[in-house]
Order: structure tokens, then C-alpha cells, then sequence
């Protein structure tokens, strides 16, 4: 078994699966289950992409 | 008068509630989900399994580092007891990573974090089963 990602659908992927298992685990109504992974998620994306700008400049 | 008015009081330290969720505790961390699902929360019991499957699932695929309990460093250490906190889904990975873990391609090192996440994830998912079961959480 063999599975290869770009380094921004491997943050997707776990961005995703800690979102939703933290909003199951924290929520219980629906919608703020619903409200929670999606904040939860653009937090994470906005959060990595964020740092990854940051580093751009010592990359080289 | 609403429902949670209603409800008798729960002792929560009642002996045997607290080896009951002891024991709920213990089955969520072997088993993901099965914390939540002996106390017919569904959603979270499925939530729980499918989220620390696809994790396990994909970082043995990535050919992640999957430690072991002969480690060298306190790191390692630890990094074992990251990834057996997913309980069985560590034998199943185990199985899964034939070919072995090849951590000199940025998949091979995702896939270590992705097998650490999953057995965190796990032990958080098994300590809110064993509160839930306590009465401490909904």
C-alpha cells in the first residue's frame, strides 16, 4: 500500500479529521457541531499557510 | 420543568460507576469508538473510529515511522507512546507497513505525524468516553 500527497492535501487531509473529531467531541447539537468544524478548519488552513508564508523568507 | 431538572442526580463517586467507566475507558482506548458506542453515543463512537482509521490508514501509507517500545531516545519513547495510544488500530498499522517506513521522502515524515495524531486523537476520544461515563461530560 502506497499513498502519496502534496504537502497542502496532507495538511488538508489532517486538517479535516482533527476538525471533525473535535467538533463530534466537543458539540453536541448539529449545527454547532457543523459551525465548530468548519471554523475549526479555516483556522487550521488559514493558521498553516499563515506559517508557511512566514518561513518563505529563510527558505533560500 | 425541563428534562435535565427531571433526571435523578448522578453520583459520580459512586464505586461502581467509577470502574464501569474505568472499564469504558479501557475498551475506547483497544478499540476506537467503543468508549462512545457502549454508551450508545453513536456519532462520536463512529466519528472516533473513522477519524483515527483514515489516520492510521494514511500514515502507514505514507510509510510513516510506526516506533517500538526498543527505541533509543526519550523521543522515541515518546513517539511510542503516541502511536500506541491508537490502541489496535497499532497492530493494524503495523501490519498495513509492509514495505516498512521510509522517512527520507517528506510523505514518509507526514505519515509519522499522522500515526502520532491518530494515537493522541484516540487517547482524547477514550478520556472523554471514561468523563462521560463518570457523568462528568454529555
Amino acid at each position: 500500500m502506497s499513498v502519496h500527497f502534496s504537502h497542502f492535501q496532507a495538511m488538508l487531509l489532517f486538517s479535516l479529521v482533527i476538525s471533525v473529531s473535535f467538533g463530534f467531541l466537543s458539540r453536541r447539537p448539529p449545527m454547532e457541531r457543523l459551525k465548530y468544524i468548519l471554523w475549526s478548519l479555516g483556522l487550521f488552513l488559514l493558521i498553516g499557510i499563515g506559517i508557511g508564508w512566514m518561513m518563505y523568507p529563510f527558505s533560500r | 420543568m425541563t428534562d435535565e431538572a427531571q433526571a435523578a442526580p448522578i453520583d459520580v463517586n459512586d464505586p461502581r460507576r467509577q470502574t464501569l467507566a474505568l472499564g469504558i475507558g479501557i475498551a475506547g482506548w483497544l478499540v476506537p469508538g467503543l468508549g462512545h458506542a457502549l454508551q450508545k453515543m453513536w456519532g462520536r463512537a463512529i466519528a472516533c473510529c473513522l477519524t483515527v482509521a483514515a489516520l492510521v490508514f494514511v500514515g502507514a501509507g505514507m510509510r510513516g515511522n510506526l516506533f517500538t517500545s526498543e527505541g533509543g531516545d526519550a523521543f522515541a519513547t515518546l513517539g511510542y507512546v503516541a502511536d500506541l495510544g491508537a490502541g489496535s488500530f497499532y497492530f493494524v498499522a503495523k501490519s498495513l507497513e509492509t514495505n516498512g517506513p521510509d522517512v527520507s521522502r517528506a510523505d514518509g515524515d507526514y505519515g509519522t505525524r499522522f500515526l502520532a495524531a491518530a494515537g493522541v486523537l484516540n487517547l482524547l476520544a477514550a478520556l472523554h468516553a471514561y468523563e462521560a461515563a463518570r457523568g462528568r461530560k454529555a
